[in-house]
């Protein structure tokens, strides 16, 4: 997202912008102070100064100095910058903007917090425009506006050098385009002899008659083979050249970091990876294998018609725009006819399904009647579209068809009396027919292809589009490999998963070897965000994090992960086996390791009882294991590495007491002399720790042993004491029970 | 430091989330502040800066309006439960302003064109907020139905655009979104 706008001189002369000052950022924005649409309206920000200018007009000026804070809210639908002054108190609203530039705001803003702090590094977003700022069209997920800035060209010759290693399949099916239309074209030819040289010539035998039958035959035989062939290679084209690139784009999308798949939706990157490239097999299969086939076909039917009548030729040219606008706008048609059944039929499911899921609803209140004549409703309207689109198309379709071959109808009349005239015979009057017939043929698919080529050309972008990514967290040049101690020192650490919205800031921690940290506060406040951090997923945005003294960035991404153990609350389990599920974080572990870590993880007792042992089946389609359960194999999973550093993330949050024993039990295991992080809302699970430490605002609040901040009277007092006070009211309802 | 912890006070707390107050032009006084907002003096309690939250902003924007501290947990202070009878002329003209500052939806008063081009739709119209071009998802919820003739548009950057009344548009123009609908 662009933050750095070329200022228009004009505008820049109205703001007084000394020449010497260098613009920091420039922005435009789209409302007035009333709430007008506008143009012509910037904000720029230079080391020292904040400048706006509403419709090309100076609006507010004021230096960085005199400011005390400045902050961008967000409204509904629209948004306001608002500053703080210090010569007057209050907020000052300075900008308004509809939600198109809400995060350029955002952003700005923190931009300019920093230049207020003298902290001069520019604050860069990594967000995508929606749409392009230089036509308006939307942009399909990419970077760049591939219809202004995208080069087609390039994106063209980046795929050819794709398909080199599928030489083989073009030259096959580019041969069998060829053949299919000599073929196609030889039985005209044919037909026009018969009829010439042996219906109409007064001296045809029965041979010559047995001759064509054979010849039609081999023909008609050798066009099924080589549609065959046509199609099979086609397909083999495709489906080849959509496995390359899904499985390059699995994998760059495996490398990336987590924050460019957080970025995305997850709809977006599976898109992508199915949608976009299944784009690309359609677009061999059924566009490339014909494109050739049709303008060979196009090109050999004129000339063969023009040998014949040159005259007449130029007749059925004629009427070939004619066709093609008609097949255009029925075209058109159908699709505003057909996309508004579509939408209706997508109403009339989701309607279905949110009454379908919501049923013990529906049915407790007693609204199953209403319910039904809403739905009724919803259909009735579904099905007065599809009636009119029926009676249109069968109404329409046949006068289409004849309006279609309006040309060939000419033709024929003209011919007709050419051949009466004996200028022509029959057998070319049919040769030139049938050729005429084949050149409009394929007009309702040409009309499709350019849509097909751009859809194509919109897929190969978006996938180029992730393919070029750089991953944010790479290995170091020189990295290291080494047996982690478990020393974790976080170091003046800021972090944000957008860059103007702090999530850590000025983190300062340091852990030793074999330390147990517990890690309080509220919800949001940051906490899992610290271990993200730890585990290495995102890159700091200011500080370092040491372990072993070493910078992470240092260490070499395998090796450390591979010291790295984690039991998240939410556990997730592939749909394979729970031996499977266990080698993921190691494969070459022997069954004897499988045993010894499921038994530390009080998980051995429950799967020997399982009819199929360590070899059954969890996940979607498999077993269903409790939550317990689930946490155990996780468990038994993380002891298998045996971690230097252990993160426990909420592991033993909304399980029942038996299973919180087993685990809390299982933990006390797996933590014994290794450095570990963990979260917990109950607190009581972090008796044991060294040292607890309370997040708050951004910030670590308060640190020490569960008797220091006990002492304190700070915000970790007030969490125990509002737990026990929610435990003594628990209490009794229990035991009434 | 912070005070011990005490359960009335929580439980106080929770009390007051329940109560209703009402603010009429008795009990209350509002002013505009020099950066464009509104503040508010109820009893002994002063705001500097208020929020106007409509509590049904499509069915009655100007009944039950919650107006609520410009904190981040935005905590309500009270409620005008009808803007145009419990306050005077001035006061509404300046909450009605606030309201239409946080809500933004622009009503479409003329469609001059809907382009359609690989499953987006782009419009060039007139608003009551000046003429506008917005472009907007072909698949998917971009066209929300308030009632049978009132819709929303929603763009690709999430603007919403208001077609208060399909009736009122005239033939050519209806037919021009007629897909959509």
């Amino acid at each position: 997202m662009n933050l750095q706008y070329a200022l228009p001189s004009h505008i820049r002369t109205a703001m007084g912008i000394p020449e010497s000052e260098e613009i920091w950022y420039a922005v435009p924005f789209d409302l007035t102070n009333q709430g007008v649409f506008t143009q012509n309206s910037y904000v720029a920000v230079t080391k020292k100064t904040l400048y706006v200018a509403e419709e090309g007009n100076l609006f507010y000026r004021i230096a960085l100095s005199d400011l005390r804070d400045v902050r961008c809210e967000t409204l509904v639908n629209n948004g306001i910058l608002c500053v703080e002054e210090k010569k007057t108190d209050g907020w000052k609203k300075i900008v308004r903007f509809s939600m198109k530039h809400l995060s350029r705001f955002a952003f700005l803003a923190k931009g300019i917090r920093l230049l207020m702090k003298e902290n001069f590094r520019r604050v860069i977003s990594v967000e995508y425009e929606k749409t392009c700022p230089i036509c308006g069209r939307a942009l399909p997920g990419t970077r760049v506006c591939p219809h202004c800035e995208g080069n087609r060209h390039l994106t063209i010759a980046r795929f050819a050098h794709l398909c080199q290693g599928y030489k083989k399949q073009f030259l096959i099916v580019t041969l069998m385009m060829g053949l299919a239309s000599v073929t196609a074209l030889a039985g005209p030819e044919v037909q026009k002899r018969f009829i010439d040289e042996t219906l109409r010539s007064g001296h045809g035998n029965l041979t010559q008659v047995a001759e064509f039958v054979i010849v039609m035959a081999i023909l008609t035989a050798l066009t099924i083979l080589i549609r065959y062939y046509r199609n099979l290679w086609s397909a083999n084209l495709g489906a080849g050249i959509s496995k390359d690139v899904r499985a390059m784009l699995y994998h760059k999308i495996q490398i990336l970091s987590l924050s460019f798949i957080q970025e995305r939706r997850p709809g977006d990157l599976m898109n992508r990876i199915n949608r976009d490239t299944g784009m690309i097999r359609r677009f061999m299969e059924e566009a490339f294998g014909n494109i050739f086939y049709y303008i060979m076909l196009l090109c050999g039917a004129v000339i063969m018609m023009w040998r014949i009548s040159w005259k007449l030729t130029l007749v059925s040219v004629v009427f070939l725009p004619l066709a093609l606008a008609l097949s255009v706008a029925w075209r058109k048609n159908i699709h505003r006819r057909f996309h508004m059944q579509y939408q209706k039929l997508d109403e009339n499911n989701s309607a279905l399904q949110d009454v379908l899921s919501g049923m013990r609803v529906v049915k407790s209140f007693g609204k199953e009647w209403d319910e039904s004549q809403k739905f009724q409703k919803k259909t009735g309207e579904f099905a007065e579209i599809q009636e009119k689109n029926e009676v249109f198309w069968a109404s329409f379709y046949p006068l289409l068809t004849f309006l279609m071959g309006m040309g060939i109808y000419f033709v024929t009349w003209l011919g007709g009396l050419e051949t009466l005239q004996s200028k022509m015979t029959v057998g070319e009057l049919m040769q030139f027919i049938t050729c005429a017939t084949m050149m409009y043929g394929p007009l309702g698919w040409m009309t499709h292809l350019p849509r097909m080529i751009v859809q194509m050309l919109t897929s190969l972008e978006r996938i180029y589009d992730v393919l070029d990514e750089q991953p944010k967290i790479q290995d170091d040049k020189d990295p290291v490999d080494r047996v982690i101690e478990g020393k974790v020192e976080f170091k003046k650490v800021g972090f944000g998963y957008k860059s103007y919205l702090p999530v850590l800031d000025e983190i300062n921690l340091s852990v030793k070897p074999g330390e147990m940290i517990g890690i309080v506060g509220a919800s949001g406040t940051g906490k899992s965000t610290l271990i993200n951090l730890l585990m290495h997923l995102y890159e700091v945005d200011e500080g370092e994090i040491l372990i072993d003294g070493i910078n992470i960035n240092r260490y070499r991404l395998s090796c450390y992960h591979s010291q790295i153990g984690v039991v998240l609350q939410e556990t997730f389990l592939f749909s394979d086996t729970i031996l499977n599920n266990l080698r993921f974080a190691r494969p070459e572990a022997s069954e004897e390791e499988i045993i010894r870590a499921a038994k530390m993880a009080n998980a051995h007792d429950f799967i020997c009882k399982m009819p199929n042992g360590y070899n059954t089946y969890v996940g979607e389609r498999g077993y269903n294991l409790s939550g317990g359960e689930r946490q155990r194999i996780a468990i038994a999973r993380a002891i298998l590495t045996n971690p230097r550093i252990l993160i426990l993330d909420e592991a033993t949050a909304s399980l029942d007491t038996e299973s919180e024993f087993l685990i809390q039990t299982a933990l006390n295991r797996l933590t014994e002399g290794r450095t570990t992080f963990a979260i917990a809302h109950r607190l009581s699970t972090l008796k044991d720790a060294d040292r607890l430490i309370v997040i708050d605002e951004h910030h670590i609040a308060e640190m020490g042993s569960h008797e220091q901040l006990m002492q304190q009277k700070g915000i970790y007092y007030q969490l125990v004491m509002a737990q026990l006070q929610m435990q003594n009211l628990e209490r009794p309802q229990e035991m009434a029970q | 430091m912070q005070e011990p912890f005490q359960l009335e006070q929580m439980e106080k707390e929770t009390k007051e989330m329940l109560k209703l107050r009402y603010l009429t032009k008795e009990n209350c006084t509002f002013q505009r502040t020099p950066g464009g907002f509104v503040s508010l003096t109820v009893g002994d309690e002063h705001y500097d800066r208020i929020q106007v939250f409509c509590t049904f902003p499509f069915t009655d924007r100007y009944r039950c309006v919650s107006i609520r501290e410009s904190t981040e947990k935005a905590k309500e202070i009270g409620i005008i439960q009808d803007l145009n009878q419990d306050l005077d002329a001035e006061t509404v003209a300046m909450i009605q302003e606030q309201i239409s500052l946080r809500y933004f939806t622009p009503v479409i008063t003329k469609i001059k064109s809907v382009k359609e081009e690989y499953g987006f739709a782009y419009f060039d119209v007139e608003t009551d907020h000046g003429p506008c071009r917005f472009a907007i998802h072909m698949s998917g919820s971009a066209v929300v139905h308030l009632s049978e003739t009132r819709v929303l548009f929603l763009d690709l950057d999430e603007n919403r655009f208001e077609i208060p009344d399909l009736t009122a548009l005239s033939t050519k123009e209806q037919k021009k979104i007629s897909v959509f609908l």
